[in-house]
């Protein structure tokens, strides 16, 4: 019998049609996994962000505030808590995208920078507003709105990109409770964003890990 | 005996198979850098290098070299053909086993 030369991989192998199937459904898995995006993750940070941050903002805000503590301070913690979101959500679709280009990659890129510019346009607008003399009651709601707005119809242009009826509806619920809950008034409309606002954000983290649980036991 | 069931020879290698099944995981029109799909492979670079040709040679792969910047980078991705095969070596797998009894013990 002649030895068989040794080779770096095992073709030599031959495999059934079934563990054949196996291997590339996990193959796949594999794949799929290390490329995709994780919705739970993503949802999960922007909801807490919002669900604490504007928790904080109603808090303590008024003359009678329910917690006695600057206000100031909670702007200052729903920004850090904004600009950590932000910058995970960055990191992981960089790292998850990290070598891959084409048609989804340009889309992908494209409508990152679209939300960049929106929310590097918003400050500018703000204080073009507050040039006019608005109150500062009027400047709180402008901050405090705004960003719901672009936060609602970005997600409805996201979903509407990735055929995402779910990212869809979840934008039209932010941009209905951003728009009803600002009639509510200040400090009203900090409670309606932390609770619909974060709160839908958790629960679409929930669904898309009940989803995917879901999916792997399938 | 069974209907001859066609298995494409040039998917049919093991280490191929992992390949093309990774690439046809992207959606079509996109393509990986050759580093990414090497780690996500878990092959070396020759090895890689070495199935990625067969595949090119087929008319399944598509390599793209390119410059970022100064450094150059290699992309690949399934052409059509290539996709089609993929799917059409999945479908005769279901097959062989549709039309295969289970094996006597």
């Amino acid at each position: 019998m002649t030895e068989k030369p040794m080779t770096q991989d095992d073709d030599a192998r031959p495999l059934a049609a079934a563990d054949r199937l196996a291997l590339i459904e996990e193959q796949h898995a594999r794949v799929a996994s290390a490329l995709d995006v994780d919705e739970r993750l993503l949802y999960s940070v922007w909801g807490l962000a919002w669900l604490i941050g504007f928790a904080g903002l109603y808090a303590t805000a008024g003359s009678d505030p329910l917690i006695d503590l600057p206000h100031e301070g909670a702007v200052g913690a729903l920004l850090a808590l904004l600009v950590a979101a932000a910058v995970l959500t960055a990191v992981h679709i960089a790292r998850a995208t990290r070598g891959l280009r084409g048609v989804s990659s340009v889309t992908g890129a494209m409508y990152g920078w679209t939300w960049m510019l929106a929310f590097a346009a918003l400050p500018v607008l703000i204080a073009s507003a507050e040039r006019l003399g608005v109150s500062d009651e009027a400047l709180d709601m402008l901050w405090t709105t705004l960003p719901g707005l672009l936060v609602g119809v970005l997600y409805m242009v996201g979903g509407a990109l990735w055929q995402d009826r779910f990212q869809f509806g979840l934008g039209v619920w932010i941009l209905a409770s951003t728009s009803l809950g600002s009639l509510a008034g200040l400090p009203g409309v900090y409670l309606v964003l932390s609770l619909a606002g974060g709160g839908g954000m958790l629960a679409a983290a929930a669904w898309f890990a009940v989803r995917r649980r879901r999916g792997a036991a399938r | 005996m069974t209907a001859q069931v066609e298995l494409d020879p040039v998917i049919h290698a093991q280490a191929r198979l992992k390949v093309t099944t990774a690439l046809a995981t992207l959606p079509s029109g996109d393509r990986l850098s050759f580093p990414r799909l090497q780690q996500l492979l878990e092959m070396t670079a020759g090895n890689l290098s070495t199935h990625l040709r067969k595949l090119e040679d087929a008319g399944y792969v598509a390599v793209t070299k390119t410059h970022q910047g100064r450094t150059p980078a290699t992309y690949v991705e399934l052409t059509p053909s290539g996709r089609r095969a993929f799917d059409d070596y999945v479908a005769a797998l279901r097959q062989l086993l549709t039309t295969l009894p289970e094996e006597a013990p």
